[in-house]
């Protein structure tokens, strides 16, 4: 089913421009914005480790690996199982673009300051996307078992959102 | 019964002999019912169960089990991304259960108390003393 709304939801949350809007997202469109999404976050993570020496800010990017991964694979085996793919949207360019600016920003930061960063901008995310797939893209949804893997990822995703919130809330405290 | 009888007859020449002899055991037989029946009763009879907690959508469920020494506990991870099984205490890990396995700990002494999974801090169970 196209998703006029569902795309609308999406760009306003994620900030992209009106003209984006005129696009409609389908299962598989909204498939490939799920993996795009999660591709962000395991290179945010990698950036972090690359940089990070806290241990927890180090333990939240490892399972944001391992978690995003595990969707990410879960999402192509259901693909292949349908005999569908993935298809590029707006959207997804949006995440991508967007993407860049943040992991230039992190690329420059070290210490406490990439620390803060780094876990601001986890629970961002965190909150958008998960408000997007939420709000936007499972009530939209034709094919049962995409419906199903979206909402099983959601279930992780909140996890991850409020880890990043305890993260926060962790350097708040210390006065990080 | 006939030999049995015939050495009780044997042993019981003195009548007061027979007495004594007859309290005592049944004074044992006494002290031996009341061992298995009174309030220090031995449980080790009681059969080694097996408790089971499935990993569902980042939660332990269920998040308590109560459990005796020699008891199994099986995590069984219905998630699709891995988790742990790690005591807080640290006597015991089950190191990274992939989705869709499982991982089995035998109670022992010190088993018990609160564990969490390493991998995501909001997931919370406790083993609690039978």
């Amino acid at each position: 089913m196209r998703t006029t709304l569902a795309l609308l939801l999406a760009c306003v949350a994620f900030g992209a421009r009106p003209a984006a809007a005129q696009a409609d997202l389908n299962d598989l469109e909204m498939a490939h914005v799920a993996v795009t999404a999660s591709n962000i976050d395991i290179a945010y993570a990698h950036l972090a480790l690359a940089f990070s020496e806290n241990p927890d800010v180090r333990n939240f990017a490892e399972t944001m690996i391992r978690d995003h991964t595990a969707v990410n694979a879960q999402v192509v085996a259901l693909a292949k199982k349908l005999d569908v793919q993935a298809q590029d949207n707006p959207l997804s360019q949006q995440l991508l673009a967007d993407a860049k600016r943040i992991k230039d920003e992190m690329s420059r930061l070290r210490g406490a300051a990439l620390d803060r960063y780094y876990a601001r901008n986890e629970l961002a995310y965190h909150e958008k996307v998960n408000g997007v797939v939420a709000d936007a893209f499972i009530p939209n949804i034709e094919n049962a078992e995409v419906k199903a893997a979206f909402e099983q990822a959601l279930a992780i995703f909140r996890g991850h959102e409020q880890h990043a919130r305890d993260l926060v809330a962790e350097f708040a405290e210390g006065g990080r | 019964m006939i030999a049995t009888a015939k050495r009780a007859s044997q042993a019981c020449i003195q009548p007061r002999a027979c007495v004594h002899l007859g309290a005592g055991i049944v004074a044992a037989l006494v002290f031996a019912g009341a061992a298995a029946c009174g309030p220090g009763r031995d449980d080790s009879r009681r059969m080694p169960q097996n408790h089971i907690v499935e990993m569902r959508d980042l939660a332990f469920n269920p998040a308590e089990v109560m459990v005796s020494p020699g008891d199994t506990v099986t995590w069984i991870n219905r998630d699709i991304v891995p988790h742990t099984a790690t005591s807080a205490s640290g006597t015991w890990d089950s190191g990274e259960i992939a989705s869709g396995a499982e991982y089995r700990l035998v109670i022992g002494d010190g088993d018990n108390g609160d564990y969490v999974c390493a991998f995501h801090p909001g997931m919370q169970g406790r083993i609690a003393a039978r």
